[in-house]
């Protein structure tokens, strides 16, 4: 059977970053089918459709240039597959672009181990009001954007991180995970993490560690980039 | 209307991990329908978390309806998971619809489904956090009205007073009607009062306040527990019938979750009423006449309703699926229109004599989770009391199809303490279920005969008003866990298991099935206690209701275990689903003489008063066979 594999890249906004990677794996799966593209079924006991995801994100956290790959079982041309694409699918759940992949390019979940993320940040007193989907008000601005600035800048990465994993204590290195420097842009903060085999940093738990007593917090967090090799 | 969604996003994001399952609380979900420029607003609402409501019928049936009528729009709202409510409560943030995350209590007009005889706590958690009072009494003329519903309005009277009005039976007209009343007199400035009076006046609206409630003596005198306060509001509150269902698009458009939630499928009734005349089922008295869907109105349902939503597996749903005249054929068609893309059909719970091996080839679909069958009674004699027409062949004729067609597990469902039960007829379960498993047995290859599994599922038989079974007392708890114990006993197969439902919760819910207007203040007692969330085994607490019961001087033992001969007046007997009293009082007896009644929609009419008094009718496809 003819096997076309079509590479979906998405964005994941606004409220829909709550989601969990599950959830989002469904929604997608969902939007292949009201888009009518003709997805291969898998055979066996239990059929599903042969759909594969990028690296998870966890919850809360964005992402701009999401991937998924879908296998089709004849050609559509693929600018008309994204147009079908985007007609089913919720806007803060949105393809953008599509391109058919050859069966030597890696698998989604594992093309990309370096992730670059963006987090904005706010005084813990004020950021409520600023979220990612909502349009700010003029008023809910930071009362000192420089103060912002700076203490953002003063931010430093902890020696090590412990988490808790399947009930048991795991003491993690940020070195180990982050590639080159933290950047300090204003009120965002910018770092990339490597994707490991022997395990990952979670994004969410680097950015609470370093924050915590800080007073500050973060109104969103998003993967802004993901690619196969350092520094690219 | 105000938007809460910042603050929402503000506590989820400062909550962190501690809240489960932000995305119950999302919206903007695929399919929901967003009219912010109407005028008269109505928020639909299921007394529980989104996962257990977004899936209700109900809800997504008269948002429809309501978003249907011009200046009208329907929102949905969920009573926030236990966690959630009480951080919204420390933060001063009040209960909220989905789709403009607006307060309730901004709403023209909320409706409260009543699902089950365990959400009544959860309707004063919810109208608690709206910040609207309690009782339809209290509320102040800027409140919104709060309209109930659904299953539980059959007998309402527990509920009674935390509503305004409550609608009994099928809301699709009714539902319109009623807000379309509310809307016209609001807009001429008409007060609360002058309103509820109006309402109580449209068919098959009961409100509660304006009625007198009766202590017992006075009202076995006179016949009803309720006397109306004035001469144009009815005695007797009749359900109302939606008489275009049969012909009415089978498509619903449905809103399709993100986050994981229970029947998480497309859904499409084929059909509404089932008269086999199972003597302790409400479901099966309160939804008469049969009505049925056409083959072509189905088929063409699914197809659209998959290419809308996406969904990978739909249900033909029903009280009775496999009762449906033409459910060969529309399985059949089914079967073809949906080859090779990977998505399966499912039909709840089979009846036992419509399954054969026809059936269980058509089901099949690719995916054969487990098979669920209900004979309710394990002995003859005890199902032809409760006029559960099926029989031991039946049963092994199904387990025969079902198992040579692939299918390893089967669940069996029964019931204890139904009435007239013996001894006897526990130890029939468990050798009906033993001799079921034999014959699953025989019916699989030899090397596959290590996965069959069957197991009896068995929960407390709870009465239900509006049924034959009515006047008979719930057996008590002790008393059920003797009998459990004996049927334990009695399975000797380690491959039959049996699993058993906590017979705590149904002591309360047998006090809500047939209490009056006294249990609203247990209710209400149980909620400032603490009780809530109810239907959840790990938040639900029988001391916390006991305790209740005495501060209210109510016993609820007294509720649910008395029996009563079958001329007494129920405190529901205001309330009708459009049955003749004599036809259960003669159920009843049939009953106690093990005689059973014939399905109408083949065979003869048992007279039970909906056709004749609703001047309605039973409307099948084709004919059907018993």
């Amino acid at each position: 059977m003819a096997d076309f594999r079509l590479r979906v890249t998405y964005a994941m906004s606004g409220r829909l970053v709550m989601l969990s990677h599950l959830e989002v794996a469904r929604a997608l799966e969902r939007a292949v089918r009201r888009a009518n593209l003709p997805y291969a079924v898998s055979q066996g006991f239990s059929p599903h459709m042969k759909q594969a995801f990028g690296a998870a994100l966890p919850v809360g956290v964005g992402g701009t240039e999401e991937i998924f790959d879908v296998q089709l079982t004849e050609y559509v041309a693929p600018d008309k597959a994204l147009d079908r694409l985007r007609a089913a699918s919720a806007a803060d759940l949105m393809p953008y672009k599509a391109c058919y992949i050859t069966k030597d390019v890696p698998a989604a979940s594992v093309a990309y181990p370096f992730s670059t993320y963006r987090a904005v940040l706010a005084f813990d007193d004020e950021g409520f009001a600023e979220s990612a989907d909502s349009s700010s008000s003029a008023d809910s601005a930071p009362s000192d954007f420089g103060a912002l600035a700076q203490r953002v800048a003063s931010l430093r990465v902890p020696e090590s991180i412990t988490v808790v994993r399947k009930k048991k204590e795991k003491v993690l290195v940020p070195s180990d995970f982050l590639v080159g420097a933290m950047q300090a842009q204003g009120d965002a903060l910018e770092f990339t993490l490597e994707a490991k085999k022997t395990g990952s940093l979670r994004p969410d738990v680097l950015l609470e560690a370093m924050l915590e007593g800080t007073g500050l917090h973060a109104v969103s967090i998003m993967r802004i980039r993901q690619r196969e090799k350092a520094g690219e | 209307m105000t938007d809460l969604w910042p603050r929402i996003e503000g506590l989820l994001r400062q909550a962190g991990r501690s809240i489960e399952r932000p995305a119950r609380y999302l919206n903007h979900e695929w399919g929901c329908t967003y009219k912010p420029e109407a005028s008269y607003r109505f928020c639909m609402t299921y007394p529980d978390t989104y996962e257990l409501g977004q899936a209700n019928q109900a809800v997504r049936i008269l948002c429809n309806c309501v978003n249907a009528v011009e200046g009208m729009a329907a929102e949905r709202a969920f009573l926030p998971a236990a966690d959630m409510c009480d951080l919204m409560r420390a933060e001063g943030v009040p209960a909220f619809s989905l789709e403009s995350c607006a307060p309730v209590a901004e709403f023209d007009a909320v409706g409260i489904t009543l699902p089950h005889e365990l959400a009544a706590t959860n309707v004063l958690e919810f109208l608690d956090l709206s910040g609207v009072a309690l009782r339809s009494v209290d509320r102040k003329e800027s409140d919104p009205m709060v309209f109930g519903g659904g299953p539980c309005a059959f007998n309402a009277e527990p509920y009674a007073p935390f509503f305004d009005a409550i609608m009994l039976g099928e809301g699709e007209e009714s539902l319109p009607e009623l807000l379309e009343l509310h809307r016209r007199m609001k807009n001429e400035g008409a007060a609360r009062a002058e309103m509820l009076h109006a309402m109580a006046k449209l068919p098959g609206v009961y409100v509660p306040s304006l009625y007198d409630v009766l202590e017992e003596n006075e009202a076995q005198r006179r016949g009803s527990w309720v006397v109306p306060r004035f001469d144009d509001v009815p005695s007797v509150i009749e359900k109302r019938l939606w008489e275009g269902f049969a012909d009415s698009d089978a498509y619903e458009p449905m809103i399709v979750p993100f986050t994981e939630v229970v029947h998480d499928r497309l859904n499409v009734e084929i059909l509404r009423g089932c008269t086999r005349g199972c003597r302790f089922c409400q479901a099966g008295m309160m939804y008469r006449p049969v009505r049925e869907r056409s083959a072509d109105n189905i088929v063409s349902a699914v197809c659209r309703g998959l290419a809308d939503t996406g969904y990978d597996e739909v249900s033909l749903t029903s009280l009775s699926s496999t009762d449906h005249s033409q459910i060969e054929q529309i399985l059949r068609r089914l079967n073809r229109a949906l080859e090779g893309k990977g998505i399966s059909i499912s039909i709840p719970s089979q009846r036992l004599d419509s399954f054969g091996v026809d059936m269980a080839e058509l089901v099949a679909g690719g995916k054969r989770g487990g098979l669920t069958f209900a004979p309710e009674a394990g002995t003859q004699r005890l199902r032809d009391v409760i006029n559960k027409g099926v029989t031991e062949d039946d049963l092994f004729g199904a387990i025969d199809a079902a198992f040579a067609a692939g299918w390893r597990r089967c669940k069996l469902y029964f019931m204890i303490g139904l009435p007239t039960e013996t001894d006897d007829d526990i130890k029939g379960i468990a050798s009906l279920a033993q001799r079921a498993y034999d014959r699953a047995k025989k019916a699989v290859p030899e090397n596959q005969r290590g996965n069959v599994r069957v197991s009896i599922s068995c929960a407390l038989f709870v009465p239900k008003a509006q049924t034959p079974f009515q006047w008979d007392g719930q057996i008590s708890p002790e008393e059920a866990k003797r009998r459990i114990d004996l049927l334990r006993r009695s399975v000797k197969y380690r491959a039959v298991d049996v699993h058993w439902h906590e017979p705590d919760v149904s002591l309360v819910e047998a006090m809500m099935s047939r209490g009056g207007r006294e249990v609203a203040d247990v209710v209400e007692t149980a909620w400032r206690a603490g009780a809530r969330f109810d239907a959840w085994t790990e938040l639900f607490s029988l001391d916390g209701w006991k305790a209740a019961c005495e501060a209210c001087g109510v016993s609820m033992e007294g509720i649910a275990q008395a029996t009563y001969d079958t001329d007494y007046i129920p405190p529901w007997s205001h309330l009708s689903a459009g049955l003749f009293v004599k036809f259960l009082q003669r159920e009843r007896r049939f009953a106690q003489q093990e005689k059973t009644t014939p399905d109408c929609t083949y065979d003869t009419c048992s007279a039970c008063g909906v056709c004749m008094g609703l001047n309605t009718a039973i409307q099948t496809q084709e004919v059907r066979h018993g």
